[in-house]
């Protein structure tokens, strides 16, 4: 998208110039335009509307990339097995489980490796909104799961025991789900969890799973296997070495994906809704290129006589048709701003959609980036140049003679 | 003067307001039209002239006395019953011609008649027979803007004319002619006059125009200063 | 009908406004028409009125959670019951993930009788093969034609979700009354429970056939209550309540597309006001003119009306217009990459919406300006040039 302005970048260069040259003063212009309050208003609030709706729409999308994006760390692997793409539809038996704990490449904290097997499993959590209930992901660990997820903090309660059933919840979910708060229970596969810890995962995937210890939860379920396992190395570099050894090992035959990659791939989740948000972007865009249009011819016609006078008074006819440009410019800015404050008043809001990859919840936030604000105010500059052009030329065209006529 | 009086203005009078200063126009005037009668009122610049000829037209309503033109009291008509009121008893005839531009000179004609229940055919008869009153019926299909002034003149006085109103009021219908063109509308009022029996109200400052009229009638700071029969 | 030439000429006065604004209207009605009907389209797999007869049955904790087998026998016993099947969601790659399509190991013989809305025509003696052959596979007839798959051919998915990678023979192909009925693969079950020793004894859900649809509450019922007690219990559900589910879950589309409608129309709203207002502004003494002629409040009002009304009918108009050619090049384009949208059309209550919507908008947005304009008295107007 940033493409379209590249043919317009030495026109706007050239408008830049003339404005430093300041032949007409743009406080003309931005007088004229308060003049004719209510067109301008309205103009400037139609591109107001379309740049906020592309600035949320993409919020969304960025919401959810970003969700992924910090949730992996670049020395960090997640083992699977070969085609599983994702933990939930991986497995990984314990003797193999042993074998990767005991490699030389992976990194030991005080406690001992950092390696922590996982089970997943996937369950039904109802809804605050009393809408139904959807998919979430359960995530069973080993202690040193925890303590590999540095973006993780507990913010109330503790963390869950070895061998007992509790939960511990993303603070985050209580605005989605119900029953999030500590001493909750839940029950299913024939036991009772208690809800004894919530943590903040820093807006990360973690922020939409619920975790447990990684035996009780494969005990319940009758699983005998892991799905996967998350290793950290000495050093990123060591990531191509230890994917090769794990792959090549007759006993493993597993496949290993950096952290990061692994969820980075996720963020397809995010696709259609970024499909959608471009589509809605240009055809809105082609539409408030129309009404801008609009209102500047409107502009033009009304002040005839003025632009006359300014001919008379010995102004250039690329003057004339730079002043009008600028006019258009302001008039689309102003909505450009507008629309993007607008946009603003969505940050931070939490929605949820579903991950199909894994088949659970992903709760992500509206995320208006500055980036996005940017873009968006881009737009508008945009609807300016374009649909500003053809009234700015009609008014550098009048003849003078017609323009002192005409009134 | 003979023949009843068909405008009958007793002690009318007319204030703007603004910003609630009260700004009089017409102070108890006392007027009486003859049908058939052909007057000009005449006076300076903020005399009361134009606004007399709209409340006796009916597009405006005094604050004070009684009016009654074609037998109506115009002061117990609502709104609606004045625009049914002068959809059959006025004609007008503007300064500025004010043509429909989107409409050609036959469609601006018919404009009036689109309010009384005729057909087509019967509409049309009328438009032309209007349009050859005023001698134009080889430019019906043009558009204003195709015409010249003094031709724009003359369709909007064919359609003053279409629907056959006892009255026609004209203000100003000189003032953006040439002289040329400025004689010849005068002649076409004074043949409606003649030859139809309309009773023509007329605004002018031109003394030219004036003097077609039979009677000019001067107004001085809202009342009416004095009646002059014109001798031909 | 007698101003209709009257209203015609003076919505052309100013002809590139006009045509600005219509093209600004259509644009964006377009969007609305196209989103709106993307909503529907989604929303029609929720009511599919085929699908009236079944019922789905699968595991209370969530759908990744499998039953046991068993629990058919009982299922198909039950007075109500016409069919039941086993059906496991494979989620198998063909070549590229981008490529795709629904693929699912079922039970072979009850698939033509559970779905026979659905799979319309077929050729018997292709099914047949399709029977005998444990490695061969039944697809529809748009999704073989889009990987120009054959009968005989060799399709081979890559399993995500379970660790094999089927080599299926395509043994037949079936037509649909709907293009998106055909964009699906089914495989024998018994192929999936061989090559995943694991799940053996154990399916996503069944799907369950009654012999009519108003024995489907009391069959939902029935079900879950026998199995209450189980150690796994069941949630039925009929197959529409199941595909909303689906829908849901990606997340709250309703609401965002139903947003974005609300604030294009405000905005639509906002300039087609601007426009009338300017439009009826410089017609400030031919109004005045109009009236002193005799027409009344009312009658200029509706002449003004029917201007707003028309130039936003036909920016409405221009909109669908726009929509019905856009929803051919959503069908093969969209809808190739994403199965749902294969039978995407403008229903007509999206066109009546529409429709709808742009009359509203010309109305309300010329009501003000109009009514301002013939409120004002008549020699005011007269006066201004």
């Amino acid at each position: 998208m940033e493409l379209l302005f590249l043919p317009l970048l030495p026109y706007l260069a050239w408008l830049l110039w003339t404005a430093l040259r300041h032949p007409i003063p743009l406080s003309y212009n931005w007088r004229s335009l308060w003049q004719r309050k209510v067109g301008t208003l309205s103009t400037a609030g139609a591109i107001a509307v379309v740049v906020a709706i592309f600035v949320v729409v993409l919020s969304l999308a960025q919401g959810i990339s970003s969700a992924f994006v910090s949730s992996g760390r670049a020395d960090q692997v997640v083992v699977l097995r070969p085609n599983a793409r994702v933990e939930l539809n991986s497995s990984l038996e314990r003797d193999r489980a042993r074998i990767l704990k005991s490699s030389p490449l992976v990194a030991w904290d005080s406690l001992g490796p950092l390696a922590s097997a996982e089970c997943l499993t996937v369950k039904l959590l109802e809804l605050a909104d009393g809408s139904g209930s959807t998919n979430v992901l359960f995530r069973g660990l080993e202690p040193a799961g925890v303590r590999m997820r540095s973006q993780v903090r507990l913010v109330e309660g503790r963390w869950f025991r070895p061998n007992l059933p509790e939960l511990v919840l993303p603070l985050k979910m209580k605005d989605r789900f119900r029953d999030i708060a500590l001493g909750r229970t839940f029950t299913f596969n024939g036991l009772n969890w208690t809800v004894v810890g919530l943590f903040d995962a820093g807006s990360s995937a973690f922020d939409s799973e619920v975790w447990t210890d990684v035996e009780t939860l494969m005990h319940a379920h009758r699983r005998i296997s892991y799905n996967a396992m998350l290793v950290r190395l000495q050093a990123p570099e060591k990531i191509p070495v230890f994917v090769k050894a794990i792959e090549d090992d007759k006993r493993l035959k597993l496949e290993g994906k950096p952290e990061a990659a692994y969820f980075a791939q996720q963020t397809e989740a995010g696709k259609p809704i970024q499909i959608l948000g471009q589509m809605i972007t240009v055809i809105l865009t082609v539409g408030a290129i129309f009404a801008a249009m609009n209102t500047m011819f409107a502009a033009v016609a009304s002040r005839t006589p003025e632009i006359g006078t300014l001919r008379a008074l010995g102004f250039r006819r690329v003057e004339i048709l730079a002043s009008f440009q600028w006019e258009a410019l302001m008039l689309c800015a102003l909505g450009g701003v507008a629309g993007a404050a607008m946009a603003l008043s969505f940050n931070g809001i939490r929605t949820g959609t579903t991950n199909f990859e894994t088949f659970s919840d992903v709760g992500f936030a509206f995320t208006v980036t500055p980036a996005l604000m940017l873009e968006g105010f881009g737009f508008s500059l945009l609807m300016g140049v374009l649909g500003g052009f053809p009234p700015a030329w009609r008014a550098s065209r009048i003849p003078v003679t017609d323009a002192m006529k005409g009134g | 003067m003979n023949g009843e009086a068909i405008i009958r203005c007793e002690g009318i009078a007319k204030s703007y307001f603004r910003d609630s200063l009260e700004i009089p126009v017409l102070q108890g005037l006392d007027l009486e039209i003859p049908r058939g009668g052909y007057f000009a009122l005449m006076g300076p610049s903020g005399s009361g002239k134009t606004t007399l000829l709209n409340l006796i037209a009916g597009i405006d309503r005094p604050t004070g006395g009684s009016l009654e033109v074609c037998g109506y009291r115009l002061n117990d008509l609502d709104d609606d019953e004045l625009a049914g009121w002068r959809a059959i008893h006025v004609g007008f005839i503007f300064q500025n011609y004010n043509l429909v531009p989107v409409l050609n000179a036959f469609e601006n004609v018919e404009l009036p008649l689109l309010l009384q229940p005729l057909s087509r055919a019967q509409r049309r008869a009328r438009v032309l027979e209007a349009l050859a009153l005023v001698n134009l019926e080889d430019r019906m299909w043009n558009f204003p803007r195709q015409l010249s002034g003094g031709q724009e003149q003359r369709v909007a006085i064919a359609r003053a004319i279409v629907s056959d109103p006892r009255i026609l009021v004209a203000d100003e219908p000189t003032g953006a002619l040439d002289a040329k063109n400025a004689e010849e509308v005068m002649a076409l009022l004074e043949r409606l006059n003649q030859d139809l029996g309309k009773t023509i109200l007329l605004v002018t400052h031109d003394p030219k125009a004036a003097h077609h009229a039979r009677v000019q009638i001067h107004l001085e700071k809202g009342v009416l200063d004095r009646t002059v029969e014109v001798n031909r | 009908m007698k101003y209709l030439h009257l209203v015609l000429r003076s919505l052309f006065r100013s002809r590139r406004r006009t045509l600005l604004t219509v093209a600004f209207l259509a644009v964006s009605v377009f969007l609305v028409a196209t989103l709106q009907s993307i909503l529907a389209t989604l929303d029609g797999f929720a009511n599919n009125p085929n699908a009236a007869n079944r019922v789905a049955v699968r595991h209370k904790v969530s759908l990744t959670n499998l039953i046991p087998m068993r629990y058919q026998d009982w299922i198909r016993q039950q007075p109500e019951v016409e069919a039941t099947m086993a059906i496991q969601w494979f989620g198998g790659i063909y070549q590229d993930p981008r490529n795709f399509f629904a693929n699912f190991a079922a039970e072979p013989e009850p698939i033509v009788r559970i779905f026979r809305e659905e799979i319309v025509e077929y050729t018997e003696s292709e099914f047949k093969d399709f029977l005998r052959d444990r490695n061969g596979c039944i697809v529809g007839k748009s999704l073989a034609d889009k990987f120009g798959w054959k009968v005989g051919d060799v399709v081979t998915l890559q399993g995500t979700i379970f660790p094999m990678n089927p080599r299926l023979t395509v043994r037949g192909t079936w037509k649909s009354k709907r293009q998106a009925d055909e964009q699906v693969l089914y495989f024998h079950f018994k192929l999936l429970e061989e090559g995943v020793p694991r799940i053996a004894g154990r399916v996503g859900s069944f799907w369950v056939r009654a012999k009519n649809a108003d024995d489907v509450p009391r069959l939902i019922e029935r079900i879950d209550r026998h199995f209450s007690d189980a150690l796994e219990p069941t949630q039925s559900e009929t197959e529409n309540a199941f595909q909303l589910n689906f829908l849901k879950m990606m997340g709250n589309i309703a609401a965002i597309i139903h947003s974005i409608t609300g604030a294009v129309l405000a905005a639509l709203l906002v300039v087609t006001a601007n426009t009338m207002a300017m439009a009826i502004r410089e017609r400030t003494t031919e109004v005045a003119v109009f009236r002193a002629m005799g027409f009344t409040s009312l009658q200029v009002l509706g002449i003004l009306m029917a201007e707003g009304i028309l130039l936003s009918l036909m920016g409405g108009v221009g909109g669908i217009a726009l929509a019905w050619l856009g929803a051919g090049a959503i069908q093969q384009g969209i809808g190739s990459v994403i199965p749902w949208l294969a039978d995407f059309a403008i229903p007509t209550e999206t066109l009546l919406f529409c429709l709808h919507a742009s009359m509203g908008l010309g109305l309300l947005s010329t009501l003000v300006p109009a009514w301002r304009a013939v409120r004002r008295p008549i020699i005011e107007g007269l006066r201004a040039l």
